[in-house]
């Protein structure tokens, strides 16, 4: 049909059909392969035929009354810019991103909110040292029977030093445990991250328990001559997951700010300026909970010496604080 | 509660379906459902689930380690089918996981830009808070003690109002991340009518229409025509496309004043060239600036 009898929007469409069944078999192509594998040519001409589609439908809308070829165009443009629109950082690249220079900056602007977290878990330890000398009976209100693994007043100071310094478990069960503390805790990190956009009170509340729960012990410990024992035995994981639960809280009181205050924007607008960083808070405290958990299964086993405990939990504190401290800035 | 600008703006504003790219033409993708997001995710665990148990059965049948580091290994099995799972899914896959492929969804960046790694993570970070544990509670609702089940509840509530006061139907974590869910369009060319039944001389009845008899009608009664010509020409079409094309033969004769009777065998060819000269004729106002949606033009016309 050489086009000459066929009315004006025929005519459009039978001009341009061409390119757009090879768009469609290109979106077809980036949306099975993904845009990576395609050859060169393949993914320029897939963006110069995108912008092109784009430019016909902007022009179909106007001209044409064909109901079907207005859908069709919808369709395949959209599909198109779908493809071309797609993320396409390496995997690789967005870690290095996010370890050399994402996280720390991020953990020093919110120092704030973190520096919150770290109070309220002060305050719930206070709270529960205070309360374990009024009446012991608190220690067994604030901690699960399953956590305190027979270690309670009732307990004896033999028993209780057994616990600090005795092979427990086994070295062959570190693995499994190492695994098991690892996914409960950065389960609850990200769980505490999470609940802090329900106006803050669920992160703050977590936090403060955990507060409670290492006030009660200590102050249990303290009670028998141990305190300088136990806080050697916490702190080879205790200063890394301790941070780490205080940092997620950070990121969830600063998504909890948002909702809770949100200024000049929507709160839609702040939960998402709020994401920006509250998100690496919370990666940074899932990563610093697998180094407590291998610092909890492996070192705090095999280590029984106090003053090499007390080195190695706040050396690798230090570590973290320095990252955070000096990661990323520009030279 | 939490979106500040909702019941007001209601309707107004452009529809929830567009969404304009950098380049500027609005595309309309329409906005999935909660229904549909349900589904997407009810596939999401089950599937992960059979895939973690079956390859926990695997790894036990080979008997390659022992019982104490298969633990190990079923604890981190089960830990990446949460939320690793997703994120990984949806950076690998440009915003669809195997639930969202199978139930054709997918994420797209809110403001039309490219989609994010942070935003994807954001999203599926949240779904802990969000579904995971309202699942859980939901599972284990203890109607013993009335204060946790109470909570329990107006937590599930919340995170379920959370997406139907939204237009977009975004969830907390959509929100956090700027992003929403779409359902893909396919597309599918169909033939172009006028193409197949070129304006003159077809099958013998050399119709032609004069300008006024052009007048009567707007762009929504030629679609509809075009979509009644379209069912006529698929094998399904049944004896009731036949009568109502014999109805509205005679109803489109009346309105326009079209004297001549038109015999049974050439009504969808009449109907044809009708459909041709009309879009011609429409599609030619349009180009002057004058578009007529429907029937009703004049009057709307007078009014504005």
């Amino acid at each position: 049909m050489d086009g000459q009898d066929l009315i004006r929007s025929a005519r459009f469409r039978s001009e341009r059909e061409a390119d757009w069944r090879r768009l469609e078999t290109l979106v077809r192509t980036a949306e099975s392969k993904g845009l990576q594998r395609m050859a060169f040519a393949e993914a320029r001409d897939l963006a110069a035929l995108y912008r092109q589609a784009t430019t016909s439908l902007a022009i179909a809308r106007e001209i044409s009354l064909d109901k079907a070829l207005l859908a069709y165009l919808e369709a395949l443009t959209a599909r198109a810019y779908l493809c071309v629109y797609a993320p396409q950082e390496r995997l690789g690249g967005l870690l290095r991103r996010f370890l050399t220079r994402g996280a720390p900056a991020a953990m020093r602007r919110s120092w704030i909110f973190i520096l919150l977290g770290f109070l309220f878990m002060t305050l719930g330890a206070l709270a529960g040292y205070m309360l374990y000398f009024e009446n012991n009976d608190w220690f067994y209100v604030f901690m699960p029977s399953e956590m305190a693994d027979g270690r309670g007043p009732n307990a004896t100071t033999d028993s209780l030093r057994e616990s600090i310094y005795g092979h427990d478990s086994g070295t062959s069960g570190l693995g499994a445990f190492a695994a098991y503390l690892f996914s409960h805790n950065t389960r609850i990190a990200i769980f505490v991250f999470g609940l802090g956009v329900f106006a803050c009170a669920p992160a703050i509340l977590l936090t403060f328990y955990n507060g409670l729960l290492l006030g009660a012990f200590l102050a249990l410990h303290v009670d028998r001559g141990l305190g300088v024992d136990l806080a050697g035995w916490l702190s080879v994981h205790g200063v890394t997951e301790l941070s780490a639960v205080c940092i997620a809280c950070g990121g969830g009181l600063q998504l909890g700010a948002a909702v809770l205050f949100p200024g000049d924007r929507s709160r839609a607008d702040a939960l998402r300026h709020a994401g920006r960083d509250a998100v690496k808070l919370a990666l940074v405290a899932a990563l610093m909970l697998v180094a407590a958990a291998l610092l909890e299964s492996f070192a705090r086993q095999l280590v029984q010496d106090l003053t090499l405990r007390f080195v190695i939990g706040w050396g690798v504190g230090a570590l973290w604080l320095a990252w955070f401290a000096l990661g990323g800035r520009k030279r | 509660m939490i979106r500040r600008p909702g019941s007001k703006k209601r309707g107004k504003g452009p529809s929830s379906d567009r969404l304009v790219p950098p380049e500027g033409v609005p595309l309309t993708l329409p906005v999935a459902g909660i229904g549909v997001r349900i589904a997407a995710q009810s596939i999401d665990i089950v599937l992960t689930f059979i895939a973690a148990i079956s390859l926990l059965i695997l790894l036990s049948t080979l008997a390659l380690s022992s019982p104490q580091s298969m633990t190990a290994i079923a604890v981190l099995v089960f830990f990446s089918i949460g939320v690793p799972y997703y994120i990984l899914a949806e950076l690998a896959w440009n915003g669809q996981t195997l639930g969202k492929r199978l139930m054709k969804i997918k994420v797209v960046a809110h403001d039309g830009g490219s989609l994010s790694a942070h935003s994807l993570v954001l999203r599926n970070l949240m779904k802990e808070a969000e579904i995971f544990l309202p699942g859980m509670l939901l599972l284990t609702l203890d109607m013993t003690s009335l204060l946790t089940s109470v909570t329990a509840l107006v937590w599930i509530a919340i995170v379920f109002l959370v997406p139907l006061r939204d237009r977009y139907r975004r969830r907390l974590g959509d929100l956090m991340a700027g992003t929403h869910v779409i359902h893909l369009p396919v597309p599918l060319l169909l033939k172009d009518l006028a193409v197949e039944n070129p304006a003159a001389g077809h099958g013998g009845t050399n119709v032609r229409f004069l300008a006024h008899q052009l007048d009567h009608y707007g762009a929504f009664e030629l679609q509809t025509l075009e979509t009644l010509l379209r069912a006529h020409g698929t094998p399904t079409a049944s004896q009731q496309t036949d009568a109502a094309i014999a109805t509205i033969v005679e109803k489109i004769r009346r309105k326009i004043g079209y004297a001549q009777p038109v015999p049974p065998q050439d009504r969808v060819a009449f109907l044809q060239a009708f459909y041709n000269a009309q879009r011609e004729h429409l599609e030619q106002r349009r180009l002057f600036g004058d578009r007529r949606e429907n029937k009703h033009y004049a009057s709307t016309g007078e009014d504005a």
